[in-house]
């Protein structure tokens, strides 16, 4: 087969044009005929009973056109939870009854004329509860810890050798508890859906990191066949894990617009979709890290806690990636789960390795300290070729030279080994490390490919450009294998009516859409190559067809000689040529691929059979603090990463900058408030829950080393949109360690926290 | 009295008889004009994705500012032009510059904050003023973008000047748009409604003091940063609605030889300047009040009316000694700022009573004034604590004192003991450590998402020694503003 040509390796989106206009289309701009405006009604309680829901002002509001309440509901069936292998983004469905599992549950859903009397009626819902006591984080009574290998079968504590007996005879040993903050996605983009049925068919426009899992859990719930959904969502404004699983509003929303025989739109404010959809739940870790005189890592224990919801066992399971980080020799870990009465925790960028990373890197930095080493050193020192768990090699992994590279553009030579001993501008500075990983994951994708004899080629796969680049890396991989200019190749993503891509989630859409486009580019290639060497004239008559490639608009064969593709197409007798094609993973059997349309996700990768494969970077922080006022700044980051093939320097570029400013979000901005009395969601909007602004980042300086992975598939393609927000959080909390000798095992840092140690 | 609302869509004009008093801008773009371009991220001005760019004649030209479509009721476009990200594009369908840069610069992943973006852009590059890091910086604090990381905008915004773009469509009309808008300028009072609900703008002060008294249940408009949340946060209807933008008489800064007199309609992006020649403290705290979007309609009036414990403006304007002027009917009255805070949710202003104006005293060459705004983040945050202080020295002296707070109380509230503890010491750092000390007498803080009780003591304290640190010339060590490039909350 052949090779992936790079070509448009620093070409800007084809996308921008649209997005600068405004012509871009996301879910919630789609017209539908005379729609209907529906706003949800969300609970202020967070356990108990509805005892009533007065509606009866609402109904009054002019232009109101019905009140959903428990009560007139249409009915829900369940799909299963993403957890146990459905859509579901989680197992409760609201609506469905009188019990209120957490703060902002849906209770209501009006629907009216204009947005505008929708609102009003919403205000005028009044509902009465018996509220129970709420538990709402660790250490609230009325929480439940379970551990998470009795529970889940899907899990399973990687262990080896014996730890504790290991720490015990440790020269030097770090034990400590981290902690990690409630999150949320905030993805710019709202949730919103519109439904508009034709007759028994339904088009449903929601912004989605999986259409066909939306399409079968709407359908599911809705109890009618898959084939009578389709689902549209050619731009997703952001999504970052939010919009993979089917909430509860999706089929409320198509439900009511069936029973109203018209089109909803429903938009969930920015507040409701803290309470509505999914986030990034709080974590806590223990962690015992344990190194012989040298530095020689001895011992590893991981013992995670991360909270969920009492419907729902959400686990993320970090540890599948810190026990592979270093040459541990012995490791013992556990996850537990926590229950409090909250909605139902999901996937957030990165989200094993951003919690259970920091723990890590942050006790990695701690031990550094302790043996009074480098900790970029001790890092290095403890690099690994194989996987410590399953004994098999990485099949690339560039640590040593991530590290060595970022140093140099960093300067760490500069670093002082000395707590609180560098300074600029009368501020305190700290020097920061952390290694950054990612599973490289694939998942079964299928692909329609067309080439025209005019030298047109198109791409159709519902995959999703959630800001990844995913219309321009197709389209150059598309351009790549067709011999075609880029500006030539069409690209359509998003729609349930195109063959079935794969989820937007652990960043496997690029390497296995571009892994199936690559089958499909084959067939192209050989039906045309075929024909034109097995003719009797023509310029490449009996030519090896193996030898023969599309390149710049021509079949060409090893020597140079060839033919146009018009005449190419002439030979064949058509003026088009449509390839279907079907792509697995490694490992992967044929039936994952009708899971595949019917919404079911099968993602392999990291650990594997025979090998494992993730990628890395390195990322150093500088952090300035201030001595008076302890302000925290981040003047300096600098990240290189080794990530497989990079198909757009731009797009990947750009993915791993916004990443590394997640990271700042995560160890200094970003955290869901919880008013633990009611367990409530407090800072509920963009002006409060601190994303990191402009002014907050100053400057980054991002490098990829050259990396030929042709073990992890065909182009080589590892995933990059949650590479860079690993680590970053533990390499600024360890560059405040070394300005100030404060150890922040709790993120975000709060001056709070630096001031109560007493340290500066 | 004039029943259709009027103002230009681009270069078309929309002329509605039935408004929605609440319809925001943004509603009515993407449902009534099927613009989509313009998008929603949060509807509570927090997010700039929103942004459009309103146009208005002000001195023999046109005036652009971005604002947040989502937070102002479609009433508001009387006699502007409304352009969109629709708008920038040439006729041959050519980006404009500030488009084109944006796309070579890889400014736009997801694209979904880029129309924000482009216009917060677009006003800038019409205003024609220097773009620096810092400017543009400023320029784009009130949008998020979750995606980019921002340096690929700003980068942008720096490139835009030198890029080659559509515009002419735009900047060569500009006179035929200022003839239109004049002669949208009737004068006459407008009033539009929808299902027996209005909105109501007059065009004159006694026209809308008379409207007020007569409707003191109505809800009063300046420049919708709050009331445009009431709506689309809180649901709740409002009727009728009163908008004072209109008002010529409100929008005007006079200057008297004591003081400046700043009408209740001024945006804070208008006072900004004169009050940073006045108070340059005064005008950086504003520079940090919320973004160019929010500042380009939001009032210190509205600062001032709606009581808020924890606005940023009354610390200063107490501190500074400013005065509120009231309006009823025909009657004036003023009262000092301090005093017009009476308790939480509770001002000296009665039923169908407007603020007209503040009094901002000019100041005097013994006094030291400065402002503080502690919050989490730097740039579009909420204060925890703000602070605005002014003491006047004689022969090192402290005559007077006058400590301000917000955050600290249920009102914005003056620290009496620690003003006390101060004044006829001289101005040293043990007297402004035992003001601070003083002040655990003065205050009761509350503990809530921001900040805790203590925390807010503990800030509220070190501020006054910080204020003492700064007068005498520590400046640059404890400010966080300094060097612009490297500021973080
Ligand atoms: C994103 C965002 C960020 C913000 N950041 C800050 C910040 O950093 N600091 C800060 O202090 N505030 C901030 N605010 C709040 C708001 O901008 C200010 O309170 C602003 O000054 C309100 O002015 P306005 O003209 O918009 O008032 P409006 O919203 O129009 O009105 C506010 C209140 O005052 C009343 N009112 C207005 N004018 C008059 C008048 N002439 N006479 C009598 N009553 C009147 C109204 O009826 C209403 O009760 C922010 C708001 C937003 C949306
Ligand atoms: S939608 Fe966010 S500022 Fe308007
Ligand atoms: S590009 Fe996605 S929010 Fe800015």
């Amino acid at each position: 087969m052949a090779e992936l040509p790079l070509i448009g390796e620093g070409a800007p989106r084809i996308d921008g044009r649209l997005k600068v206009t405004g012509d871009a289309r996301y879910a919630a701009d789609f017209s539908v005929p005379n729609p209907a405006y529906a706003q949800l009604v969300t609970s202020t309680i967070a356990r108990g009973r509805i005892v009533s829901l007065d509606a009866s002002e609402a109904g009054k509001v002019p232009g109101v056109l019905k009140v959903y309440t428990h009560e007139n509901a249409p009915k829900i069936e369940g799909v299963p939870f993403f957890g146990k292998g459905g859509q579901a983004y989680q197992g409760f469905r609201p609506l469905q009854g009188v019990e209120i599992k957490h703060e902002g549950q849906i209770i209501a859903l009006v629907v009216a004329e204009t947005l505008e009397a929708a609102r009003e009626a919403a205000f005028r819902v009044k509902a009465t509860y018996e509220p129970q006591t709420p538990a709402a984080t660790f250490g609230d009574g009325g929480t439940e810890t379970e551990v998470a290998a009795e529970i889940s079968k899907q899990h399973t504590d990687p262990k080896t050798g014996d730890a504790d007996a290991a720490l015990k005879d440790a020269a030097h040993v770090v034990e400590a508890e981290y902690e990690t903050a409630t999150n949320h996605h905030n993805a710019m983009e709202l949730y919103s859906t519109t439904a508009h049925w034709t007759g028994d068919h339904l088009t449903i426009y929601e912004p989605s990191q999986w259409v066909y899992g939306l399409r079968a859990g709407v359908a599911g719930e809705l109890g009618i066949p898959q084939d009578k959904v389709r689902v549209l969502s050619p731009f997703t404004g952001g999504a970052f894990g939010s919009k993979g699983t089917v909430t509860a509003r999706s089929a409320l929303t198509a439900a009511a617009a069936r029973a109203l025989n018209r089109p909803v739109k429903l938009l969930v404010t920015r507040a409701q979709g803290y309470t509505t959809a999914s986030y990034r739940a709080e974590t806590k870790h223990r962690i015992r890290l344990g190194a012989d005189g040298d530095g020689t890592f001895v011992g590893f224990v991981h013992e995670g806690f991360e909270l969920t919801s009492r419907p729902d066992t959400f686990l993320v399971s970090g540890t599948e990636s810190t026990v592979r980080m270093y040459g541990f020799k012995n490791v013992r870990t556990k996850v537990s789960a926590v229950r409090a009465d909250r909605n139902t925790p999901g996937f957030m960028r990165s989200p094993a390795e951003v919690p259970y990373m920091f723990a890590l890197e942050s006790a990695v930095d701690e031990l550094a300290w302790k043996i009074g080493m480098d900790p970029i050193e001790l890092r290095l020192k403890n690099d690994t070729k194989t996987d410590p768990i399953t004994g098999k090699p990485f099949t690339t992994r560039q640590v040593r030279a991530c590290f060595e590279r970022a140093k140099e553009l960093f300067g760490w030579d500069r670093r002082v080994a000395k707590v609180g001993a560098m300074r600029a501008d009368g501020e305190l500075v700290g020097y920061g490390a952390a290694l950054a990983c990612y599973p490289t994951q694939l998942a079964p994708a299928a692909v329609r490919l067309t080439l025209e004899g005019k030298g047109r080629a198109r791409v159709q796969i519902a995959a999703h450009d959630i800001g990844t680049g995913t219309y321009t890396v197709l389209a150059q991989a598309a351009a790549g294998l067709l011999g075609v200019a880029l500006d030539r190749v069409e690209v359509e993503l998003g729609d349930t009516n195109l063959p079935a891509g794969p989820i937007s989630g652990g960043s496997v859409a690029t390497a296995s859409s571009v892994s199936a486009i690559m089958k499909a580019a084959e067939a192209i290639r050989l039906r045309l190559a075929t024909a034109a060497t097995t003719s009797n004239d023509g310029p490449l008559a009996g030519k090896d067809k193996e030898s023969v490639v599309l390149k710049d608009g021509r079949l060409v064969a090893e020597d140079g000689t060839g033919e146009d593709l018009t005449d190419a197409f002439k030979r064949l007798g058509v003026g088009t040529v449509e390839e279907y094609a079907e792509w697995l993973p490694d490992g992967v059997d044929e039936k994952a691929m009708r899971g595949l349309y019917n919404g079911s996700v099968k993602i392999v990768g990291g650990p594997m059979q025979d090998r494992t494969q993730f990628s890395f970077g390195a990322e150093l922080v500088e952090v300035r603090v201030n001595p008076r006022t302890l302000s925290i700044r981040v003047p300096r980051m600098v990240g290189v990463f080794a990530s497989g093939r990079i198909m757009n320097r731009m797009t990947a570029g750009s993915q791993v900058l916004g990443g590394m400013v997640w990271g700042v979000g995560s160890a200094l901005h970003e955290q869901t408030e919880i008013d633990r009395r009611y367990a409530r969601y407090v800072n509920d909007n963009i002006a409060e829950y601190l994303v990191p602004v402009n002014a907050d980042i100053v400057h980054q300086e991002i490098e990829f080393l050259e990396e030929d992975d042709g073990e992890v598939n065909l182009a080589g393609v590892k995933g990059l949109g949650e590479l860079g927000n690993v680590g970053t959080n533990a390499a600024v909390a360890n560059a405040v360690y070394h300005a100030t000798g404060f150890r922040a095992r709790k993120i975000p840092i709060r001056i709070e926290d630096v001031l109560k140690s007493h340290l500066v | 009295m004039r029943h259709t609302l009027r103002f230009l869509l681009g270069h078309d004009l929309v002329e509605l008889g039935e408004v929605d008093p609440t319809q925001t801008v943004l509603e009515w773009l993407r449902r009534d004009a099927h613009r989509w371009g313009t998008k929603e991220g949060c509807a509570e001005g927090d997010c700039g994705a929103c942004s459009v760019v309103v146009v208005r004649p002000e001195g023999g030209r046109l005036r652009a500012d971005a604002v947040n479509s989502c937070i102002q009721f479609v009433g508001t476009l009387d006699g502007a032009q409304l352009l969109t990200v629709e708008d920038l594009k040439g006729p041959d369908g050519r980006l404009h510059r500030v488009q084109q840069a944006m796309v070579d610069h890889h400014g736009s992943q997801c694209g979904f904050c880029t129309p924000g973006f482009v216009m917060a852009l677009y006003a800038m590059d019409r205003r024609g003023e220097a773009v620096t890091y810092e400017t543009a910086v400023d320029e784009i604090a009130g949008n998020l973008c979750r995606c980019t990381g921002y340096g690929p905008i700003v980068e942008a915004a720096l490139a835009m000047r030198g890029t080659e773009g559509a515009g002419e469509h735009l900047s060569g009309r500009e006179a035929e748009v200022m003839a239109r808008l004049e002669a949208l300028d009737d004068g006459q009072d407008l009033m539009v409604g929808k299902d027996g609900r209005t909105f109501h703008a007059p065009a004159s002060l006694d026209a809308l003091a008379m409207l007020y008294a007569g409707n003191p249940g109505a809800a009063l408009v300046a420049g919708s940063t709050d009331v445009g949340l009431w709506v689309t946060k809180q649901d709740r209807p409002l009727d009728p609605v009163i908008w004072l933008g209109r008002v010529k008489e409100l929008r005007r800064i006079e200057e008297r030889t004591d003081a400046v007199v700043i009408g209740a309609g001024v945006s804070y992006t208008d006072a900004m300047a004169k009050l940073g020649e006045m108070y340059p403290e005064g005008g950086e705290l504003i520079r940090r009040l919320a973004s160019v979007q929010i500042r380009n309609t939001g009032t210190i009036g509205g600062n001032v009316a709606n009581g808020s414990p924890i606005g940023d403006s009354p610390p200063f304007l107490i501190a500074a000694d400013a005065r509120v002027v009231l309006r009823y009917r025909g009657e004036r009255r003023e009262v000092a700022v301090e005093d017009f805070f009476i308790s939480y949710g509770e001002q000296d202003r009665r039923p169908g009573e407007l603020v007209e104006a503040i009094v901002l005293p000019r100041p005097k060459p013994t006094e030291h004034l400065a402002c503080y705004k502690i919050s989490k983040r730097f740039d579009q945050d909420i204060s925890a604590v703000c602070g605005g202080f002014r003491v006047r020295v004689e022969k090192g002296v402290v005559k007077d004192a006058r400590l301000a707070f917000g955050g600290m109380a249920g009102t914005p509230k003056r620290a009496k003991a620690a003003e006390a503890a101060l004044v006829g010491r001289p101005w040293s750092e043990d007297a402004a450590r035992d003001a601070a000390a003083a002040m655990e007498g003065d205050f009761r803080p509350l503990t809530d998402q921001r900040a805790s009780a203590a925390y807010r003591m503990k800030v509220a304290q070190n501020l006054l020694v910080k204020f003492w640190y700064e007068t005498h010339g520590e400046g640059g060590q404890i400010r966080l503003v300094g060097p612009r490039r490297v500021v973080h909350g």
